[in-house]
């Protein structure tokens, strides 16, 4: 019986952040599905950058309408941590605020969105340990322990709680969208409980725009 | 009446969640197991009678007590005779009061009395190494006299500022009924009680709560307590870790753990048959780092044995004498993998590793465990109260933590078994991990933040124990 129990806990998780967002009617979807929603529009003031990317890597790339306050989506604004391409055409963009107080940081909030272009693979990353001097490398998954599968935003995303690099801490959503795999991930620490840190990757997914290359 | 997730987080919200009422909470939220009737009183003090067993996952587990409380003191007894003499009888009978309103069961209540060494100096002064026992495997390997009873000592994945506690005794209550609990820490800390006592410190626990479905305690008051992590904590879970670790296999028969039955002890006061020795310590567990920064195989490989394959739903791993782990086998999974589990770090040190016939003539096959178990969860920051609050560092935030209780036969018992969950083997390899290395996982996420060790005499010996000729 208990194990029937337990089995149900990503179930469980899911059904507690859709419970949260269930009032949130007003949000828009992303791929109109909804008759009555309106498409998600990425705002012109952050459109430019993230257009810049879409044509880079020749691929979609998702431009956020929503953010967790006080973040915004600028990749050159005032919370941009840090952005990028790599060799491969995946890219990073991070955002983060950290509520600075007298002696160190009271709270933060950190919003990172990824695409691997041509690959649904989930990556892999690097486990680097050093006991008495002696290292050890171990190549592990960098999303891993997923929670469930739900639809949001139109897409289905996978739920993964843990996960490494820059999305180490982060409770982090996985979709494919052209044989691509995309994910987003908020930090799950003060002020953000995971419920929480998911109700807010749960509005940020709704509020999705895909732009295409342009170029 | 189960309470539901939604009544339990209204009562939560309604509450300020003080120490006091994040205990209270629990009360409302346990519903309490069906349990066996008690069958006699015990002479060991820390053996329950009326030990519900329940199957999980096809494994025998012992359901623990639901509420669990340590109050730490120090004795206001004069160490002169008389006093001592007065004190003794006084306390034996608010004992034995308790004794006869409730049984030594889960359902009733258990009482363990312990003695730390700062009593025991003073109360014996220059006899203490003639009235104690000896330890006669350390004192063999030592190559000097060592007592049952030491001071507590740092381990290697121990912090600087872990607190080394000089405590004069330590009441260890456990119960299904918190009111139960409440009741005996005022009959023996209030009233006349305080005429014995000088409380030092009150510590506050739970355990278990769902094997019969549903969310266990531990879940429930840290999502309540809104501790970061918590949500991933599995429904079913006896403790914030989430795997269970009283499978029948993993805990000592009950009189194992008794001075008289290994051969460990040279027992000189026949007053002490039936005693036992008992570790207590608290320690901080990141559940936020366990959660989200060990995923199930990591989990899974840390807190057993590397690639042990347990899907991830299930909670309850197999601990039997088959499933133990030899010194030969960590040395060789610390070679392939720069990681050894918990339990199997423990389990050379732990378990018998030769059949033993102890002097009642019961059998203990090879590979059985020692250790009797009795930690439970906190949200104490480090406890409910201290009467040194700076000393102890105390916070109003709660934190998840555990209050570490265990009976070894010995101090040193305790510490060789402490060692090897540190990666440094009964024979005397060493492991080479840095302290909380991510090698030995749950060394990694926990933080030790006070310790000591305590004598625990049989049931007849429990007042001021030794104090009479």
């Amino acid at each position: 019986m208990r194990n029937a129990v337990a089995a149900a806990l990503g179930a469980a998780l899911l059904a507690v952040t859709a419970a949260g967002c269930g009032g949130d009617s007003s949000s828009s979807s992303r791929t109109g599905t909804a008759a009555t929603a309106p498409a998600a529009e990425c705002p012109k003031a952050w459109r430019g950058d993230w257009q810049q990317i879409a044509n880079r890597i020749q691929a979609s790339v998702y431009c956020p309408s929503w953010m967790p306050p006080p973040l915004d989506g600028a990749i050159e604004g005032e919370y941009s941590n840090v952005s990028g391409v790599s060799d491969d055409r995946s890219y990073l963009v991070s955002f983060l605020f950290l509520d600075r107080e007298a002696g160190g940081v009271a709270g933060e909030i950190h919003v990172n969105f990824r695409g691997y272009p041509g690959s649904t693979e989930i990556p892999t990353c690097e486990d680097t340990r050093t006991d008495r001097g002696k290292t050890t490398r171990v190549e592990i998954p960098c999303f891993s322990d997923p929670r469930g599968i739900k639809e949001v935003g139109g897409e289905e995303v996978t739920v993964y709680t843990v996960n490494q690099g820059i999305d180490q801490w982060h409770v982090l959503y996985a979709w494919e969208h052209d044989a691509s795999l995309y994910t987003v991930s908020q930090h799950v620490i003060a002020p953000t409980p995971l419920t929480k840190a998911m109700r807010n990757l749960d509005r940020v997914m709704r509020g999705l725009e895909r732009l295409e290359p342009a170029t | 009446m189960r309470v539901t997730r939604g009544r339990l987080l209204g009562g939560a919200a309604a509450s300020a969640l003080g120490a006091a009422g994040v205990y209270e909470l629990v009360d409302r939220i346990g519903s309490k197991p069906a349990r066996p009737a008690a069958t006699g009183t015990p002479i060991e003090q820390h053996v329950l009678t009326g030990v519900r067993i329940v199957d999980d996952a096809g494994v025998e587990v012992v359901v623990p007590p639901l509420h669990h409380r340590v109050v730490t003191a120090s004795v206001r007894a004069d160490p002169g005779r008389r006093a001592l003499r007065d004190a003794r009888a006084e306390l034996e009978r608010l004992l034995a009061a308790l004794d006869a309103d409730y049984p030594p069961t889960p359902a009733g209540l258990g009482v363990t009395v312990a003695w730390g060494l700062p009593w025991f100096r003073t109360a014996l002064g220059g006899a203490l190494l003639a009235k104690l026992p000896r330890d006669r495997r350390a004192t063999g390997t030592r190559g000097r006299d060592v007592l049952v009873l030491e001071d507590a000592e740092r381990f290697p994945s121990d912090p600087d500022d872990t607190i080394l506690e000089a405590n004069d005794v330590a009441v260890l209550l456990r119960s299904d009924r918190l009111e139960a609990i409440e009741d005996a820490h005022g009959r023996l800390f209030a009233g006349v009680g305080r005429e014995l006592f000088r409380v030092t410190s009150i510590r506050k626990g739970f355990a278990g709560g769902g094997f019969d479905g549903g969310t266990g305690i531990p879940k429930q008051r840290a999502v309540a307590a809104g501790i970061t992590g918590a949500e991933l904590i599995p429904d079913g879970a006896e403790l914030f870790l989430g795997f269970t670790s009283t499978q029948s296999h993993a805990l000592g028969p009950p009189a194992i753990a008794n001075f008289e039955t290994l051969g460990y002890v040279e027992l000189g006061d026949s007053r002490l048959v039936g005693g036992t020795h008992m570790h207590l310590s608290r320690i901080d567990e990141n559940l936020n780092a366990w959660y989200l920064n060990f995923d199930h195989r990591e989990r899974l490989d840390t807190t057993f044995r590397p690639g042990l394959d347990v899907p991830p739903e299930q909670l309850t791993v197999p601990q039997g004498p088959d499933d133990v782990q030899t010194a030969d086998q960590l040395r060789d999974d610390y070679a392939r993998h720069r990681r050894i589990g918990h339990s199997g770090s423990l389990q050379p040190a732990s378990r018998l590793d030769r059949q033993t016939v102890g002097p009642d003539g019961t059998v203990y096959p090879k590979g059985t465990a020692v250790p009797h178990r009795a930690d439970f969860n906190t949200l104490d920051n480090p406890f409910a109260w201290s009467a040194d609050p700076a000393r102890d560092r105390m916070s109003d935030a709660p934190s998840a933590g555990v209050h570490f209780v265990i009976f070894n036969p010995t101090s040193d018992d305790f510490r060789r078994v402490r060692l090897a969950m540190d990666g440094v083997l009964p024979d005397g390899t060493e492991l080479g991990f840095d302290a909380r290395s991510r090698g030995q996982g749950f060394n990694a996420i926990l933080r030790t933040t006070h310790r000591q060790n305590f004598l625990v005499p049989p049931r007849g010996e429990r007042s001021f124990p030794l104090v009479l000729p």
